[in-house]
């Protein structure tokens, strides 16, 4: 129904705007652009020597096995010891005149296909403003827009994948940017996303349930970017943004003490903000030679938790027919679970089409987490650190093949691990114009 | 959640309403004291022309000027820097090359820049090579892996003869911008496409003819369209493909003959961003001299562009 409208005014609005561009003596037939490209990834991985995989306060398997919210993803984002076929995709992208433009990308491995993007965005607004509905990585920070065959590194930044989820930021909702008329390039924007239950808003599957699904949207967040005119050579952008998750529903339990139930969660809201900043040199040479890339992020995020129990009445206790109900649960201790991360990423163009680069990644300097358990106690944990090193080289613009190292300094009880990517990234057929 | 629908369903008539709206104004800049026209090229090639054309009105600041791409850079590869997005949010008319060279930037420079005077299709908008007769190129139907050249040959600024075409363009519509300069404006083009054309002819008649020479990308190739000069080959397999050993190997084993019998002896001209390493192998391997060029001119002005000329003209061997 909700649907309905939304299709019927859209169409309204295609129609009304279509007509009189077919009246202007200047409306170009481009209607029927559409872009077709496939990105195929073959990934080659090796652990050379195994130590903790999760880093503390980041997983599911610190805590008794709770459920801290990483949500099931319909194609693998890890990689498996051998052989795998990485991330790949299929987009599509196209035009419906100057009114829309629109992407359509599908990710795929070896079993399972994904919607990870489809989405239209205007292009015809006057004063600067952009709509974009539908599904869409959001823009907050620099990595978080971008595909892993832009990235220059083999794997998500830790931050990115350990706050927001294995596929960033990506949600179904409208986004709203205001590029401000200014000399240099001053970008402010908001997102209202539907909150598909990812790390920054996860919704536990309840036996006896606390509290209902808010409903949508559930994330809201802003972003501003701002990039001056620094001439030939050098370009800059930086970044901050934020948002806030009015729902956070996690570590549900229920157990029983000989028949009594008891049940607890942990429920609340959770908020982010973070800077980012990305700094080019261009050398002017074939090739990529000699070009320097400078890329750091920092994200910190609190979640403003209380931990609620469950209440149960209890029938015929003590007798062969003894029961419990559930009656509602009650609010216990508040407290503010505080976690952040950083990395920051170096790409050097050594020689024409050969790249090394190297990053530091650190995660939870602030670590604050619920201990588990039935009370509200905070526990302080290690701050976990994976250090990496890259060699690319593109035999022609759409290939490249990677070798990374990661050197992983995890907290917990395993130690550290070091492990070997291997990565050939082909790009085929009309492969878009890539962003900053 | 119903709310946000309503939002959109109220939105989105405004925005067909305020896109037809803008499709139907025409610029209005004959009004005085108004902001003076933006117009953002991407080379110094159109901007000479432009600047030319224009210069009365550059001088009177009612037209603003800005070029995006450094002299020296490929224009193929160049990132779409946010400096770049905020000129293209505020130009009026943005004029550009066509035909693919831009591809690899400009569209995203474009969608994000939130400005619909500069669409497709609109009057802000040029594409020069779409009002140009390109050389072929030969990757037509090629693969994608190089550049993909399937509209011509899109590196027309190395031909005077085509600039001072494109320059009569780009006079028709800025004169969509100042509707009562539009005969100043054409005279203007007039005149450089004389001058463009007369010191193309003469620079061609200083030069022994029928003088051959291999480009690096298929750019430079344009040099025979106006000098008496012959391509015969490309360093390139592919537009857009770096040389390869075995393409180099081919390269000298088809011409080790025709080498000795005549004189002069071919060159190779590439422009001075591409490596200079598969020139070097011809030259050692064939004795052909090597000759680095700019192919864009410094500032965006006739100075510039004369000079360019010659420097091109100067890396063929003279009558005299």
């Amino acid at each position: 129904m909700k649907n309905n409208i939304l299709r019927k005014s859209l169409l309204a609005a295609s129609v009304s705007a279509l007509s009189v561009f077919s009246g202007s003596a200047l409306a170009v037939d481009k209607t029927s652009d559409v872009d077709v490209s496939i990105i195929l990834e073959g990934i080659f991985y090796n652990e050379l020597s195994s130590g903790t995989a999760t880093p503390a306060g980041f997983g599911e398997a610190d805590h008794d096995g709770h459920d801290h919210g990483d949500t099931e993803e319909g194609h693998q984002h890890g990689f498996e010891e051998g052989f795998g076929l990485g991330h790949s995709e299929l987009a599509i992208d196209a035009g419906l005149g100057e009114l829309f433009d629109g992407r359509l990308l599908l990710g795929f491995d070896k079993s399972n296909v994904s919607v990870e993007e489809a989405w239209v965005k205007t292009r015809s607004l006057p004063a600067g403003l952009q709509l974009k509905f539908g599904k869409f990585l959001s823009d907050i920070g620099y990595v978080n827009s971008q595909h892993n065959h832009s990235w220059d590194f083999a794997d998500r930044p830790l931050v990115n994948q350990y706050l927001f989820g294995e596929h960033g930021l990506q949600d179904v909702g409208l986004q709203a940017t205001w590029q401000l008329p200014t000399e240099s390039y001053t970008l402010v924007g908001i997102e209202l996303l539907q909150g598909e239950g990812g790390i920054l808003d996860p919704y536990a599957e309840q036996e006896d349930v606390f509290e209902e699904q808010d409903a949508g949207p559930r994330i809201i967040t802003g972003f501003a970017k701002f990039g001056p005119d620094l001439g030939a050579d050098h370009a800059v952008q930086v970044g901050a943004s934020g948002g806030y998750a009015s729902q956070y529903v996690s570590g549900y339990d229920k157990h029983f003490h000989g028949t009594e139930p008891h049940t607890t969660a942990q429920m609340g809201s959770s908020w982010f903000a973070g800077l980012d900043g990305v700094y080019k040199y261009s050398s002017g040479k074939a090739y990529g030679e000699g070009d320097l890339r400078l890329t750091s992020e920092y994200y910190y995020v609190e979640r403003d938790l209380a931990q609620y129990s469950g209440e149960y009445h209890g029938h015929d206790i003590g007798t062969s027919s003894e029961e419990y109900h559930f009656e509602g649960s009650t609010k216990g201790t508040s407290y503010t679970e505080k976690q952040d991360g950083l990395y920051i990423e170096g790409i050097y163009g050594v020689m024409p089409r050969w790249q090394v680069g190297v990053r530091a990644e650190a995660l939870g300097l602030v670590n604050k987490k619920w201990s588990g358990g039935h009370g509200a106690n905070l526990e302080s944990l290690d701050a976990s650190y994976r250090y990496s090193g890259q060699v690319t080289w593109r035999p022609v613009e759409p290939v490249f093949l990677r070798t990374q190292f990661n050197h992983k300094d995890f907290s917990g009880s395993d130690g550290s691990s070091n492990e070997v990517i291997v990565q050939f990234n082909v790009a085929l057929g009309a492969h878009g114009a890539h962003s900053f | 959640m119903r709310r946000f629908f309503i939002l959109l369903a109220l939105l989105l008539p405004i925005y067909g309403f305020s896109a037809s709206f803008a499709v139907a104004a025409q610029p209005v800049t004959d009004a005085p004291n108004t902001q003076p026209v933006r117009v953002l090229v991407t080379t110094n090639s159109l901007g000479f022309l432009v600047a030319e054309i224009a210069a009365s009105l550059i001088e009177n600041k009612k037209l603003e000027l800005k070029v995006l791409a450094a002299p020296g850079r490929d224009v193929h590869y160049l990132d779409a820097r946010p400096s770049f997005i905020a000129a293209a949010r505020r130009a009026d008319l943005l004029i550009e090359t066509g035909a693919g060279v831009e591809e690899g930037w400009l569209p995203v420079v474009v969608s994000s820049a939130a400005n619909p005077a500069i669409n497709e299709g609109r009057l802000g908008r040029l594409r020069v090579a779409e009002h140009l007769t390109l050389r072929q190129s030969i990757t037509v139907t090629g693969p994608h892996a190089g550049h993909v050249h399937a509209a011509g040959n899109p590196h027309f600024n190395i031909d005077p003869l085509r600039m001072a075409l494109a320059s009569r363009v780009i006079a028709r519509r800025l004169g969509d911008f100042f509707p009562d300069q539009r005969a100043e404006l054409i005279k203007a083009s007039f005149l450089l496409e004389k001058r463009l054309k007369d010191a193309a002819k003469k620079m061609a008649a200083q030069l022994i003819e029928g003088q051959r020479f291999i480009a690096y990308h298929e750019d430079v190739d344009y040099l025979e369209e106006w000098l008496p000069v012959i391509n015969i080959g490309y360093l390139e397999p592919i537009p857009g493909l770096p040389p390869t050993s075995k393409h180099l190997r081919s390269l000298v084993e088809q011409h080790k003959g025709d080498a000795l019998d005549r004189e002069p002896k071919p060159r190779v001209i590439f422009a001075a961003f591409n490596p200079s390493q598969g020139a070097d192998f011809l030259k050692n391997r064939l004795g052909w001299t090597t000759h680095p060029v700019p192919i864009e001119p410094e500032q965006p002005n006739w100075e510039s562009y004369l000079k360019l000329m010659i420097i091109w003209t100067d890396a063929f061997d003279k009558k005299y």
